[in-house]
C-alpha cells in the first residue's frame, strides 16, 4: 500500500474515497462504532461519527519526522493486515512525510511549503521525534534546516498538533540523563497551538486513529490529562485494567522469568512491572491488531507512556528507581537496613558506654558514706 | 520522701549486676506535674500502633515476601494487606488532625512554640544537650520538665516526615481512581518530585526513617529513665511525672507548685498556674 497509488483527490469525500478502495459501507460503519467505543462515547455515537466522517473533505496533514528512530511510523503504518484505521492515517498523511514519500530533496521540501501555504491555519501537524536544542540544534538538520526551525514554521500554520510518540511528547531516550543533545518535546517549543500527546514508545496505532477521527468528527482535539494525553486512552493505569491483576490481589508473583509462577502467568510486579505507575490502554487496545501486549507476553511494563521513563522507570526489572549519582550499586533497602542497623549499633554502643559511666560514677559516690561524709548531691 | 534504704556500695546490689540500682527511687522531695493531655497520649499510642502496622504492611506491598498458591480466586492476600495499610494510614491521618488541633488547644508543652525551638536560648540548649549525650555527661544536659529542644527537634522532624509520607502515600493511593478527589488533590505531587516512581521511592525511603526514629526514640526514652530518673515512659501513659522540687528547671518554675501528687481544686494542674 503506497500512498501515491491511492491518492485521495481534492474534492472527494472520505466516503467516496473509501468506496473507491473497496471498503464496504458495512465495514466503514463497523469501524466508526469501534472508534466511538474507543473514544468512550458509547456505541450509539457510531452513526454520528460515520455521518461526520463520510462528508469529510481531504484534510491536509504535514507529518514531520525529527530526531527519532522512525519506529512510530513503522508502528502506525507497517501492520501486516492494514485496517481502515491504517488507511485513514495513510490517506490523511499524504502531503508530507519524508519516509513515505517517493521523491526526495528539493521537490518534497517544495511540496511541504506549498501544502502549508495552501492550507494555512487548517492543516493537522503530526510530529514524531524530539527537538534537539543544544548547539543551536545541529543534531537534527533536514534540508539544511534544524528540527526546531522546521517545527516552528510548520506549527505556525497548523490548526492542531499531534505529538506522536515519547520523543515528540517529552524527548524519550535522547532526553534521558544526561541528555547530550538537549532534546525536548513539542510542547516545550510550541506554546500557542493546541497539542495532543499520543504517548508511548511507540504509541498504539489505534489511539492515533481514534484521535484523528475525533478531530475530523468534532473539529477539535479530545479532552486530555495533565500530560496532554487523550483521556479516552490514557485515563486509567495499566495496573487497574491488567489481565493479571487477580494474581496481584491474591499475592501471586513472578520472582524470576523462568520460574513456575512465570509459566502460570502470575503478576509481574516483583520483576519490576511499572503497570502501577503507567497510564495506557495497552491491556484493552493491545498491539498488532490485538495479537498481544507486553504483559500478556510475560514481560513487565516499562512505563513507556510516562514522561522521563528512561530515568524514573529504570531499572526496568526492579521495583524502585535508582538514585542518580549516589551509591550506584546499592538499593534503597540495603541502604535503609544499613542505616537502621547502624542506628541500633550506635544506640547499643551509647547505651553500653552510658551504663559503664553511670556504674563507675555511682560507685564513686557510694564511696562517700563509707568515708563518713554525707553530701546533699548523693545520686546513688 | 524517704531516702534509699541502703547507701553503702556492695552491701546489696538490686537487679542484675546492680543495674537495677539505677531504676530505684531518687532521694529528695518530689511533686507530680501534669504534662501531656489525654488526646496527646492517645494520639501517641494510636500513631505508634499505626506506624508499626504501616511498616509491616508497607514492606509487603513494596516487596511481597509471602505468596499464595493455587487459584487466584481463592486468595486475596495483597488485597487484604493493602486494605490494612490504607486503613492504618487513614487512622494515622486522624491522629495527625488531633495533633494539629492540640497544637492550639493543648497546654504550653504541647502548643505550637514547642514544635519549633528556634530561639537562640533553645539552640544553645540543643547544642549543650547533644554534647552531653556524646560525652556521656548527663549532668551537663539542659534541665527541662517538658521536652528538651533536641528531643523536640526529633519530633518536629518526625511530624514533617509524616506529612511527606502521607502526601506521597495518598498520591499513590489516588492513582487507582483518576479524576477522583484524592487523585486531583495530589495531582501536583508527581510533577514536583519527577514522576510516580520517585513518589514511590520517597515513600519507601521514609519508611526506613521511621525504623531509625523508633530505635533512637525507644533508646533515649528508656535511657532518660535510667540515667536522668525523669519518668518519661510513664508520662506518656499517665500524662505526668514526678519531678524533684530540690532542683531548678529551665522551662518550669517548680517553686510555684507545692509538692502535691495530683491536681486538686486548691492545686490545679500546672498548665494553668505555672
Amino acid at each position: 500500500m503506497t500512498p501515491s497509488a491511492y491518492a485521495w483527490t481534492e474534492g472527494e469525500t472520505l466516503a467516496q474515497h473509501f468506496e473507491s478502495h473497496g471498503v464496504s459501507r458495512r465495514d466503514f460503519v463497523k469501524f466508526c462504532s469501534e472508534i466511538a467505543v474507543a473514544l468512550g462515547l458509547g456505541i450509539a455515537a457510531g452513526p454520528r461519527i460515520a455521518r461526520a466522517l463520510e462528508s469529510v473533505k481531504r484534510p491536509s496533514v504535514i507529518w514531520l519526522q525529527l530526531q527519532e528512530c522512525t519506529g512510530c511510523v513503522e508502528s502506525v503504518l507497517r501492520t501486516a493486515d492494514p485496517t481502515i484505521g491504517d488507511l485513514l492515517l495513510d490517506v490523511v498523511s499524504l502531503d508530507y512525510n519524508h519516509t513515505l514519500m517517493a521523491s526526495a530533496g528539493d521537490a518534497v521540501e517544495r511540496a511541504r511549503q506549498s501544502a502549508m501555504a495552501a492550507n494555512k491555519g487548517k492543516y493537522i501537524l503530526v510530529v514524531t521525534g524530539s527537538i534537539p536544542t543544544k548547539e543551536d540544534g545541529i543534531y537534527t538538520v533536514i534540508g539544511g534546516r534544524t528540527a526546531e526551525d522546521l517545527l516552528r514554521e510548520a506549527a505556525d500554520g497548523a490548526a492542531a498538533i499531534l505529538a506522536v510518540g515519547a520523543c515528540a511528547h517529552w524527548g524519550s531516550v535522547q532526553a534521558a540523563r544526561p541528555n547530550p543533545t538537549g532534546a525536548v518535546g513539542v510542547r516545550d517549543i510550541i506554546k500557542n497551538r493546541p497539542i495532543v500527546n499520543i504517548a508511548g514508545c511507540p504509541p498504539i496505532g489505534d489511539v492515533i486513529t481514534a484521535t484523528v477521527v475525533h478531530y475530523l468528527t468534532f473539529g477539535r482535539l479530545p479532552a486530555v490529562d495533565r500530560e496532554g494525553r487523550p483521556l479516552f486512552a490514557y485515563g486509567k493505569r495499566i495496573h487497574d485494567q491488567c489481565t493479571r491483576r487477580a494474581h496481584f490481589d491474591a499475592g501471586q508473583f513472578v520472582e524470576s522469568f523462568d520460574d513456575e509462577s512465570a509459566r502460570k502467568g502470575w503478576c509481574l510486579y516483583s520483576v519490576g512491572c511499572k503497570g502501577p505507575a503507567t497510564f495506557s490502554p495497552c491491556p484493552i487496545f493491545q498491539w498488532n491488531t490485538r495479537t498481544s501486549w507486553p504483559i500478556g507476553a510475560g514481560h513487565p511494563c516499562i512505563g513507556c507512556t510516562e514522561p522521563h521513563f528512561w530515568d524514573t522507570m529504570t531499572p526496568f526489572y526492579g521495583r524502585l528507581p535508582n538514585v542518580g549519582g549516589f551509591a550506584v550499586e546499592q538499593r534503597v533497602d540495603t541502604i535503609g537496613a544499613a542505616l537502621a542497623v547502624g542506628a541500633a549499633a550506635g544506640v547499643a554502643a551509647h547505651a553500653a558506654a552510658t551504663v559503664f559511666t553511670q556504674i563507675r560514677r555511682r560507685k564513686a559516690t557510694h564511696q562517700v558514706p563509707e568515708t563518713g561524709t554525707e553530701t546533699e548531691n548523693d545520686d546513688g | 520522701m524517704t531516702a534509699r534504704g541502703e547507701s553503702a556500695t556492695g552491701s546489696r546490689r538490686p537487679g542484675l549486676f546492680g543495674l537495677g540500682r539505677g531504676l530505684s527511687r531518687e532521694r529528695g522531695n518530689f511533686t507530680w506535674v501534669y504534662l501531656w493531655g489525654a488526646p496527646l497520649r492517645a494520639m501517641h499510642w494510636v500513631a505508634a500502633a499505626c506506624i508499626v502496622v504501616l511498616i509491616v504492611t508497607g514492606f509487603y506491598i513494596g516487596r511481597p515476601y509471602f505468596m499464595t498458591s493455587g487459584e487466584a480466586s481463592a486468595h486475596y492476600l495483597m488485597g487484604r494487606v493493602r486494605f490494612t495499610h490504607f486503613t492504618a494510614a487513614a487512622v494515622l491521618v486522624m491522629t495527625g488532625i488531633v495533633r494539629v488541633y492540640w497544637l492550639f488547644a493543648g497546654n504550653r508543652f504541647e502548643r505550637f512554640p514547642a514544635l519549633f525551638p528556634v530561639t537562640p536560648k533553645n539552640l544553645r540548649r540543643t547544642v549543650r544537650t547533644a554534647t552531653a549525650y556524646l560525652t556521656f555527661r548527663p549532668e551537663k544536659q539542659s534541665s527541662m520538665v517538658g521536652h528538651e529542644p533536641l528531643q523536640q527537634y526529633a519530633y518536629t522532624i518526625l511530624y514533617l516526615m509524616t506529612i511527606v509520607t502521607v502526601v506521597t502515600g495518598f498520591t499513590m493511593y489516588g492513582q487507582s481512581n483518576p479524576g477522583g478527589i484524592i487523585f486531583r488533590a495530589f495531582a501536583w505531587v508527581p510533577p514536583l518530585l519527577g514522576g510516580l516512581q520517585v513518589v514511590r521511592l520517597v515513600h519507601h525511603v521514609l519508611a526506613w526513617g521511621y525504623i531509625i526514629f523508633a530505635v533512637l526514640h525507644v533508646y533515649f526514652t528508656l535511657r532518660s529513665d535510667y540515667v536522668d530518673r525523669v519518668g518519661r515512659v510513664s508520662s506518656i501513659i499517665t500524662g505526668g511525672r514526678y519531678v524533684s522540687t530540690d532542683e531548678t528547671y529551665e522551662d518550669y518554675d517548680i517553686s510555684k507548685v507545692p509538692a502535691h501528687p495530683w491536681p486538686t481544686p486548691e492545686h490545679p494542674d500546672p498548665k494553668k498556674d505555672a
